[in-house]
């Protein structure tokens, strides 16, 4: 009963990580309607970024709020360079861009910061763990929940009382409509990659406290992408929940299936849960569902 | 309207004549110059690095058709093909080094055909399960799946339950003279060349054929609009089912023939990675044609190596340059997938039927 409680809980906490990533995944496709593939490599950039200001000697918390100033000029810069041409163009070609920026980026961050696990030190965060009730979590675990919450929380109320919020939502309901009542598009869009870029950015940031910098901070980013499939593709609540669903079901078969499949069992569940799920469920929880005609 | 360009007042009378190969003399040239080159000029007359190259190219473009079927034909976006290649040669593999073949079999040299063969339909009932969803979804929820394919197939099945049989733990190796087609046994780099142009002359020939049966049309048709199609009395299921069927076929034999060229099998050779790379190939090539599944393997293979030679000479000074070469390859090919996608969308087979048409409409081209 106790580990049930304890991985449940640290499910919780990290699943809000994820809701943090999944957020950035719904804001580009809810804005522009594209799949952005390279959000694990996004992911990554984030916490490389963060990892080097903390060396530099600042602060975490300037490092992260460091990140998310790159992250804004590096969203804008690539919606500029690679994404504007493509307004108009089939979303597929979109998508495949979105590929090649994924790998670009990752060839960038090897290349740069080379293949190494890095560690934040000093640590950031201290290893005594904290007594939650009966059950004890580690500080990383904790703090970074609820650093993501905080984000969350100001990314929504962006989304539902400041003017940009605004346009963004209605450009994500009808272009068509919102460019008629003078919303600019390529602003929307810029905007929609530059949010993405930071909440992966401080996504990559806290799940980099957790095992150490490298290369599978990426692969921690795709898996997010369970957790955006549970709420559905363009749902905002659905991402928060899915990512934390995933996280306590990764926790969960972490702790129980293991024993009866023994290696990376934690890593694959949630994509075999989404397969399964897209079966019975394609559009997710709170997903739109269209419905097509000829 | 034929596919070729005639000469004036030459018309089809039926179908079989305006769906034939080579229609005129100048192609049927021009194709026996092309098997000439590939399988006398490159092997003969090259030296063993760049037939290694040609090699990679083939291989390339043995996953690439499977991925071009797919997405260029069907509509249906994979981005888990490297699991199916992954599927294919650890079938081979596994049948080669643990069936217990009779003797003869191994005299005649018929057991690596016959994996060859069994990896072709386990990699494709494989790929079927992987498809299975494709019934209800489409778009970027199938590429989901796919995507979920390769995780759970090559990160988890394969690394921790395949590789454990034998008890080698992590990669297997097939001993020197495993791999024999016949009499002959594979291990120079001209003979897994010469496999490779063989498997993948014969790719080509079925699925062209495939392409313009009544499979294929289906395929177009799914592609183009999948609800037009199913009121048109085409059983969408059945035929996207196939096409993963077929495709995962495809990419069963390239993983089978991945085995001769390296002689040692890990889950690494199929990373995640090698899907999105098949992806690219396809865009830079062009989708939806035969031709851009060679090209953009031949351009992606070939264009790497350029780059290498290229980064070589600059090595003295930045050493990290070819320490790194690897990242900066990815960084390339991302580049080369955006810059295609952004000013050429239709691939450099659109560019190659261009410059056919250009010659062939000479000197009056309107």
């Amino acid at each position: 009963m106790e580990l049930f409680l304890m991985t449940l809980i640290t499910g919780i906490l990290v699943g809000g990580n994820y809701a943090l990533v999944a957020l950035g995944w719904v804001l580009i496709y809810k804005c522009s309607g594209v799949l952005n593939l390279a959000m694990g490599e996004l992911t990554l950039i984030g916490a490389y970024v963060t990892l080097t200001f903390y060396q530099m000697g600042l602060p975490f918390v300037l490092a992260v709020v460091g990140t998310l100033l790159v992250g804004i000029v590096l969203g804008i810069l690539t919606e500029r360079i690679f994404l504007d041409k493509l307004i108009g163009e089939p979303i597929l070609a979109v998508i495949m861009v979105t590929v090649g920026l994924s790998f670009f980026f990752k060839g960038l961050v090897e290349f740069i910061w080379s293949t190494d696990t890095k560690v934040f030190t000093p640590p950031v965060f201290s290893m005594e763990p904290i007594a939650l009730g009966f059950v004890k979590v580690s500080p990383v675990y904790l703090w970074s929940f609820i650093l993501a919450i905080v984000l969350l929380i100001i990314f929504v109320a962006f989304f539902k009382y400041t003017r940009w919020g605004l346009s963004m939502q209605a450009t994500a309901d009808d272009e068509t409509a919102a460019l008629s009542l003078g919303v600019s598009a390529r602003f929307v869009y810029a905007a929609a990659w530059a949010i993405a870029f930071m909440s992966a950015g401080v996504g990559g940031a806290l799940l980099g406290n957790i095992n150490g910098v490298n290369i599978s901070v990426g692969h921690l980013g795709l898996l997010v992408l369970p957790a955006v499939v549970l709420g559905g593709l363009n749902s905002v609540p659905g991402a928060i929940v899915g990512g934390i669903v995933i996280g306590v079901l990764q926790n969960l078969s972490g702790s129980y299936l293991d024993q009866y499949f023994p290696g990376g069992v934690k890593e694959i569940v949630p994509f075999a849960f989404m397969a399964v799920f897209l079966l019975f469920k394609p559009y997710g929880l709170w997903g739109w569902e269209r419905i097509e005609r000829v | 309207m034929s596919h070729v360009w005639l000469p004036c007042g030459d018309y089809h009378q039926t179908y079989e004549e305006d769906q034939g190969w080579w229609q005129t003399t100048f192609i049927k040239t021009k194709m026996v110059l092309l098997l000439l080159v590939v399988f006398v000029g490159i092997p003969q007359f090259l030296d063993d690095y760049w037939i290694s190259v040609g090699t990679m190219v083939g291989y390339t473009a043995m996953g690439a058709l499977g991925v071009q079927l797919l997405i260029g034909y069907a509509g249906l976006i994979t981005l888990g093909h490297a699991a199916f290649i992954a599927v294919g040669a650890y079938t081979s593999t596994l049948m080669v080094l643990q069936v217990p073949w009779p003797q003869f079999m191994i005299d005649w040299g018929l057991a690596y055909p016959v994996s060859i063969l069994a990896a072709a339909v386990t990699a494709g009932i494989w790929s079927v399960l992987f498809g299975l969803p494709s019934a209800k979804v489409k778009g970027f929820y199938l590429i989901l799946t796919t995507m979920a394919a390769q995780f759970i197939t090559v990160d988890f099945i394969l690394t921790q339950y395949v590789s454990q049989i034998g008890g080698r733990g992590q990669a297997f190796s097939l001993p020197p003279g495993t791999i024999k087609i016949g009499p002959w046994i594979i291990d120079t780099e001209t003979e897994v060349y010469y496999t490779m142009a063989v498997l993948i002359t014969l790719m080509v020939i079925v699925l062209a054929n495939l392409l313009r049966s009544k499979a294929g049309r289906a395929w177009v048709a799914i592609r183009d609009n999948d609800i037009a199609a199913e009121a048109l009395g085409i059983n969408i299921v059945w035929y996207k089912l196939l096409a993963f069927f077929v495709a995962g076929a495809m990419a069963g034999v390239a993983g089978a023939f991945w085995v001769s060229n390296t002689a040692a099998l890990s889950p690494e050779h199929f990373p995640w990675f090698w899907s999105l790379w098949l992806v690219g190939v396809i865009l830079i090539g062009g989708v939806g044609s035969i031709h851009g599944a060679v090209f953009g393997s031949i351009f992606m293979v070939v264009v790497m190596e350029l780059l290498q030679m290229a980064v070589i000479p600059l090595s003295i000074y930045y050493p990290k340059l070819l320490m790194d070469f690897a990242f900066i390859k990815d960084m390339a090919f991302g580049l080369a997938i955006c810059a295609f996608l952004i000013y050429e969308p239709n691939g450099l087979a659109y560019r190659w039927w261009q410059i056919k048409n250009y010659f062939n409409l000479w000197p009056f081209s309107y």
